[in-house]
């Protein structure tokens, strides 16, 4: 594909995100438009937007290479996105953070807990973990997007990131969440067009049905490297050996950790409180759920057949063809695709990245203007959304600087990190504060501490992938992790840590409540 | 089934595609459908 061509596909792309992101900067009128787009977004844009915000580039082309290389195992996750990531968070969780929203008039997902337990230790703490934790999240998507600007385009690394925050930042800044929701539909579509024209073409190139190629990937399961079958690997179409690395990676990490830690995002759970009414989280439920299904279906299956290409045309499967395993869908594409849509595809991957990323600036920004500092930029107005502006502008340096000095390791890890900790912290105060009325503030308070604190040193001292790229376990004792007695050092924090939150707000809510009540008789 | 012998992973895809027919069904049956319930906005406490 011509530069000229491709210089003319991104110019068109970025004067619809601009336009966009103006008309997001029109329609924001008070801080309510700013932050929740006045209760009144269109169902179609707020599921599109969810979507667009849940799956990040890492989505498509890392889980994509995941795919190639272990195999369909990770369908799992595609089942467990639309299952927890949208059934039951729109119907369980969605219907009622709604209403519960709506009637505390919360407009940030810290003001929502902090309303409903009464509590402004609550909501200032949820809002810190936010802004501490998700710049690392946001900083893996931004280094992500700044490395395929710089393949792309031949330009420097550190000119890329610049271009690509600034491009970001313009819109979230000005446009507020109306910007981020109009460009999160735009590329929300981009994403599914791209996904399903490379599912369909698979197939017309291949010349194969879908029974077919299954059948002919489960034959070559011969031909996995000798390395990835000491790991568990059994082949493509087969689950890794019960109890093996792989197994506990895929999961424990992927499936139950990204599966489970979607209910707890406060990036995509403050959507819900962004419609007029229940009936716009039913037709959510349906947009959803196609989206995921076609978008992270499409480029799970599609990784895992890529096998099937390479063998034809070059003799080997794809994790022999090249060794890192984010690049092997990227070659799929510029080897298998017609010319023209590996155009379409680099929007695709930038419209992941800036959809996911737009989401997390607004989300700390929202963190920080109304909830760590409520009264910032509001001595004269108490609608004035200066104090948010400030607080995504503060996101987007503190971002940006985490890209130049935290190791590659650890922003490798940001997500899982970031995920991690969110599904610990929030989730039981999160379910508790929609189900569970006999949970006390004292109980939830609690929660949030043990879930943030255990997460946190399980990530530091006890699992692998993330303790040894942060160093400080060897640093005081002088090895990676505490345990290293197989499988200790595998199994993510959250299959421990999450039940510990559980337990904490249980039993302090159960005590609390009964001292309580004693002391009312 | 579908090629695929191993359980572990055809139940993936037909658990996927079970969960992508209930959406349907879900959003065209509930398409219009409310909540009676009416909500009470009060002022933020804090």
């Amino acid at each position: 594909m011509s530069m000229l061509m491709l210089g003319v596909v991104v110019l068109v792309y970025m004067f619809l995100i601009a336009w966009l992101g103006y008309i997001g900067y029109k329609r924001t009128k008070d801080a309510s438009d700013y932050l929740l787009g006045g209760r009144k977004t269109n169902p179609i844009i707020m599921a599109l937007s969810y979507g667009a915000t849940f799956i990040s580039a890492s989505a498509i082309v890392g889980f994509g290479g995941f795919a190639a290389t272990f195999g369909m195992g990770i369908q799992w996750l595609c089942m467990l996105n639309m299952l927890m990531g949208v059934i039951v968070a729109f119907i369980f969780f969605g219907r009622k953070t709604r209403k519960i929203g709506e009637q505390h008039n919360a407009r940030t997902f810290s003001q929502l807990l902090g309303l409903h337990y009464g509590s402004r230790t609550i909501q200032v703490f949820i809002a810190v973990v936010i802004f501490i934790g998700m710049p690392l999240y946001a900083a893996v998507v931004m280094k992500g997007g700044a490395v395929f600007i710089e393949q792309m385009f031949h330009v420097n690394l550190d000119l890329a990131l610049l271009i690509f925050t600034l491009i970001v930042s313009a819109y979230v800044i000005t446009g507020g969440i109306k910007g981020v929701l109009y460009t999160d539909a735009l590329q929300a579509v981009i994403m599914f067009a791209c996904m399903t024209f490379m599912l369909f073409w698979f197939y017309h190139m291949m010349g194969m049905s879908f029974t077919e190629a299954n059948r002919e990937l489960t034959d070559i399961a011969p031909l996995v490297p000798e390395r990835f079958k000491a790991l568990g690997h059994q082949g493509w179409t087969r689950m890794p050996v019960s109890g093996s690395p792989q197994w506990y990676t895929l999961v424990t990490s992927l499936i139950m950790g990204v599966g489970i830690g979607c209910l707890a995002q406060p990036q995509l759970a403050v959507r819900f409180m962004m419609v007029e009414s229940t009936k716009q989280l039913n037709r959510g439920v349906l947009i959803g759920c196609l989206f995921i299904f076609f978008t992270v279906g499409s480029i799970y299956h599609v990784g895992a057949l890529s096998n099937l290409y390479f063998l034809q045309t070059d003799g080997v499967v794809a994790s022999e063809m090249i060794g890192d395993m984010d690049k092997i869908i990227p070659l799929f594409i510029n080897k298998a695709m017609p010319a023209w849509f590996g155009a379409l595809f680099m929007l695709c991957i930038l419209s992941a990245s800036m959809s996911t990323l737009s989401a997390q600036f607004h989300t700390m920004g929202a963190a920080f203007g109304a909830d760590i500092f409520p009264r910032l930029g509001r001595a004269k107005n108490p609608n004035s959304t200066l104090g948010v502006r400030f607080g995504v502008l503060c996101s987007i340096l503190l971002s940006y600087v985490i890209c130049y000095v935290l190791s590659a390791g650890i922003i490798a890890r940001g997500t899982a990190l970031f995920m991690g900790v969110c599904a610990v912290t929030f989730l039981p105060a999160y379910f508790c504060a929609l189900y569970w009325k006999k949970a006390t503030r004292e109980g939830a308070l609690a929660s949030l501490i043990v879930g943030a604190s255990t997460s946190i040193f399980a990530m530091v001292f006890l699992h692998k992938a993330e303790a040894a790229s942060i160093g400080v376990c060897k640093a005081l004792f002088g090895k990676e992790v505490l345990i290293d007695v197989y499988p200790w050092f595998v199994i993510d924090p959250i299959l421990f840590a999450l039940p510990l939150s559980v337990l904490a707000i249980v039993v302090v809510s159960l005590f609390t409540q009964k001292k309580g009540v004693e002391a009312e008789v | 089934m579908l090629g695929i012998e191993d359980p572990g992973i055809y139940l993936a895809y037909l658990l996927a595609i079970a969960c992508l027919l209930f959406s349907l069904w879900f959003g065209i049956t509930h398409w219009n459908r409310d909540d009676k319930e009416n909500t009470n906005p009060k002022k933020p406490k804090i």
